[in-house]
C-alpha cells in the first residue's frame, strides 16, 4: 500500500465560501438538485446522493449570549475501519492503495446495508442509478497525481490535502497555536489512528466539541455487534429448539391418529 | 445525522415470510426427526410451506435492489462477519435445503426417510439462521434502536418459530382433515414458542430501556402494545390456554400469531425510517 493520503479540514479557517461545494458538485458532475430551506445559509441539511461536500453553518449559544458562528466544511470520513466497507455484500465498497474507501458503481447492486451502516450518514442512495454514493477523495485526481477538488478550491487552506503522518503533525501544531489564541475547545478529531474508527482518513479540527458540529464523540463500527447478537440468537435458537423438541417428543394426548 | 436505508414494506413482507419459512422448516425437521410417525403430516406440511415462501423471499430481495439485475453480485464475496453477505448466501442454501426436504418428503421408503432426517437435521441450523439473520442485520447498523437492539436476532427467532408453527397449524386446520395428534403437538411447540418470545420480547425492551421508544411510545405504539403484544401474543396464548380443545378457536389464535409476527416486522423496520 501506498502512503496514506488524507484529507485535513481546518474549521478554524474556513469562510463558508462553499468552493468546496461547487468545485465537488462540477468536477464528479454532480447533478442540480431543488434547494431546502434550513434556518441559515446551509444547503443542503445533510449529505444527499449528490451532495459529497457540505458546508456547515452551526449557531453555537456563548456564555455571553452572543452566537459563536462555526463553520465546517463536512465530508465523508474515510476512517480505516469503515461500516459501509464492512457492510457492503457484493465487495463494491473498496479501499484504494491510498488508504481512501470508494463505491465501485460497476458492482454495487442497490442494497443499502452501506447508508444504515455509515455512523455519519454519508452513505446516501441515488434513485437514478440504483446505487450507493459517496465521496470518491477524488479516486479519479488523486490516481493522476491531483488533490482532490475540494482541497484545491479552497481559497483558505482550510482543507488540506497530502499524506496523513504529515498532515497530523501539522494540525497537532496548529491546535497548540489555537489554543494560545485562546480557543479553548479547540481539538482534532479522527486525527488519532488508535482512536475511534481506526482513525479518519479525513480528519477534522474543530473549534468545540464535536456535539456541537453533530459528530458522535465516540463513533463504533456496527458490525463489532455481530458477535454478542449472534450467540444470544443461538441461545434463543436452543430454548425454542428445546420446547419444540419436548411438544414432538410426547406422546399423543388425545384427538386420534392423524 | 444519519441515513435510514429506506427499507420499505417489501423488505418487511421478506422478514415475516422468511421468519416463516425457517420456523415452519425447523419444526418440520424436528417433527420429522424426533417425532413419532403420526407427526410425518406436520413435517410434510412444514418442509413444503417453506419452500414456496423461500423462493417469495428470494424474488423479493431481488426486487427491492437498486439495481435487481445485479443480484448475483452478492455471490461475488463471502464476509462471515456480515449478516447481509451470509444472509444473501443462506436464502440460497436454505431454498436447496428446503427443496430436497420436500422433494424427499412424499416417499416412505425406509432408505429415503433415512437420507431426508439427515439432510433436514443439517438444514435446521439453516432455518434458525434464517429466521434470526434478519434481526442481527438490523442491530449491526449504525441506527439507533436497531443497533442498541441486543435482543433483536432472538427475539425475530422466537418469532419465527411462533409463526412457522402457527402457520402449519392454520394450514392443518384448513385442510380439513382430522387435525390428530400432529396438530396437538404443533399447536403445543406453538405455546412454547409464544412463551419464549414473551421473555425474550420482556428481556429486550428491558435492556433497551429508553431506547426502545421508537416502538413502545409514539406514533407506532398503538401497534406495537394491542397488534405485537395484545393480539398477537397475549390473547392467542390466553385462547390456547382456556380453548385449546375447540380447533376453530385454536385456528383463531394461529392466525392472531401470525398477524402479531407481522406486526412485530413492521413497527421495527418502520418505526426509525421516515
Amino acid at each position: 500500500m501506498a502512503r496514506t493520503l488524507a484529507m485535513f479540514t481546518d474549521t478554524s479557517l474556513c469562510i463558508g465560501c462553499r468552493a468546496c461545494q461547487v468545485a465537488c458538485k462540477q468536477w464528479n458532475e454532480l447533478g442540480m438538485e431543488v434547494p431546502e430551506w434550513t434556518g441559515t445559509y446551509q444547503n443542503h441539511a445533510h449529505f444527499t446522493d449528490k451532495t459529497f461536500r457540505l458546508v456547515r453553518f452551526i449557531e453555537e449559544p456563548k456564555p455571553s449570549g452572543d452566537l459563536a458562528w462555526l463553520l465546517m466544511s463536512d465530508v465523508c470520513k474515510h476512517c480505516a475501519d469503515a461500516g459501509c466497507l464492512n457492510a457492503c455484500p457484493t465487495g463494491a465498497i473498496y479501499r484504494t492503495e491510498f488508504g481512501t474507501v470508494n463505491i465501485n458503481q460497476d458492482v454495487c447492486n442497490g442494497c443499502r446495508y452501506c447508508v444504515s451502516a455509515c455512523p455519519f450518514g454519508v452513505v446516501a442512495f441515488n434513485e437514478q442509478t440504483g446505487t450507493a454514493k459517496k465521496c470518491t477523495f477524488c479516486n479519479d485526481r488523486i490516481h493522476n497525481g491531483l488533490g482532490p477538488a475540494c482541497a484545491k478550491a479552497c481559497p483558505t487552506e482550510s482543507i488540506q490535502f497530502g499524506f496523513r503522518d504529515d498532515l497530523v503533525a501539522k494540525a497537532a501544531k496548529r491546535v497548540e497555536t489555537l489554543k494560545g489564541m485562546g480557543f479553548k475547545e479547540a481539538q482534532l478529531y479522527g486525527a488519532d489512528a488508535n482512536g475511534f474508527l481506526g482513525g479518519l482518513n479525513a480528519f477534522f479540527l474543530l473549534l468545540s466539541k464535536p456535539s456541537t458540529y453533530n459528530l458522535p464523540e465516540n463513533p463504533k463500527v456496527p458490525q463489532r455487534n455481530v458477535v454478542v447478537d449472534s450467540l444470544l440468537s443461538i441461545g434463543s435458537a436452543l430454548v425454542v429448539g428445546l420446547g419444540a423438541l419436548l411438544a414432538f417428543r410426547q406422546r399423543g394426548n388425545g384427538d386420534g391418529d392423524a | 445525522m444519519l441515513k435510514t436505508p429506506e427499507w420499505g414494506m417489501m423488505i418487511v413482507v421478506y422478514f415475516f415470510l422468511g421468519g416463516i419459512a425457517g420456523g415452519a422448516y425447523f419444526t418440520a425437521a424436528i417433527a420429522d426427526i424426533f417425532g413419532e410417525s403420526r407427526d410425518s403430516k406436520v413435517a410434510r406440511i412444514g418442509y413444503l410451506l417453506s419452500l414456496p415462501l423461500v423462493a417469495i423471499c428470494g424474488a423479493l430481495l431481488i426486487v427491492d435492489l437498486g439495481v435487481p439485475a445485479r443480484f448475483m453480485n452478492m455471490m461475488r464475496v463471502f464476509k462471515f462477519w456480515n449478516p447481509m453477505s451470509i444472509g444473501a448466501w443462506v436464502v440460497g442454501v436454505f431454498g436447496a435445503f428446503a427443496f430436497v426436504s420436500s422433494a424427499l418428503s412424499f416417499s416412505a421408503s425406509p432408505s429415503v426417510v433415512l437420507v431426508r432426517r439427515a439432510i433436514s437435521l443439517v438444514g435446521i441450523f439453516f432455518g434458525f439462521f434464517l429466521a434470526s439473520y434478519t434481526g442481527v442485520l438490523l442491530s449491526s447498523t449504525a441506527q439507533p434502536f436497531w443497533g442498541e437492539a441486543r435482543l433483536l436476532g432472538a427475539l425475530f427467532l422466537a418469532s419465527g418459530a411462533s409463526t412457522g408453527m402457527a402457520a402449519i397449524s392454520l394450514i392443518m386446520f384448513l385442510m380439513g382433515s382430522k387435525p390428530g395428534a400432529g396438530w396437538t403437538k404443533v399447536k403445543l411447540a406453538d405455546r412454547y414458542s409464544m412463551i419464549v418470545e414473551l421473555v425474550v420480547l420482556g428481556l429486550f425492551l428491558g435492556l433497551l430501556g429508553s431506547a426502545a421508544k421508537p416502538i413502545t411510545s409514539g406514533h407506532f405504539a398503538g401497534l406495537f402494545w394491542g397488534g405485537l403484544l395484545g393480539l398477537g401474543l397475549i390473547v392467542p396464548l390466553a385462547i390456547d390456554f382456556v380453548g385449546h380443545r375447540v380447533k376453530s378457536l385454536a385456528a383463531v389464535s394461529a392466525l392472531l400469531v401470525l398477524v402479531g409476527g407481522f406486526v412485530l416486522r413492521y413497527v421495527v423496520l418502520m418505526s426509525i425510517q421516515s
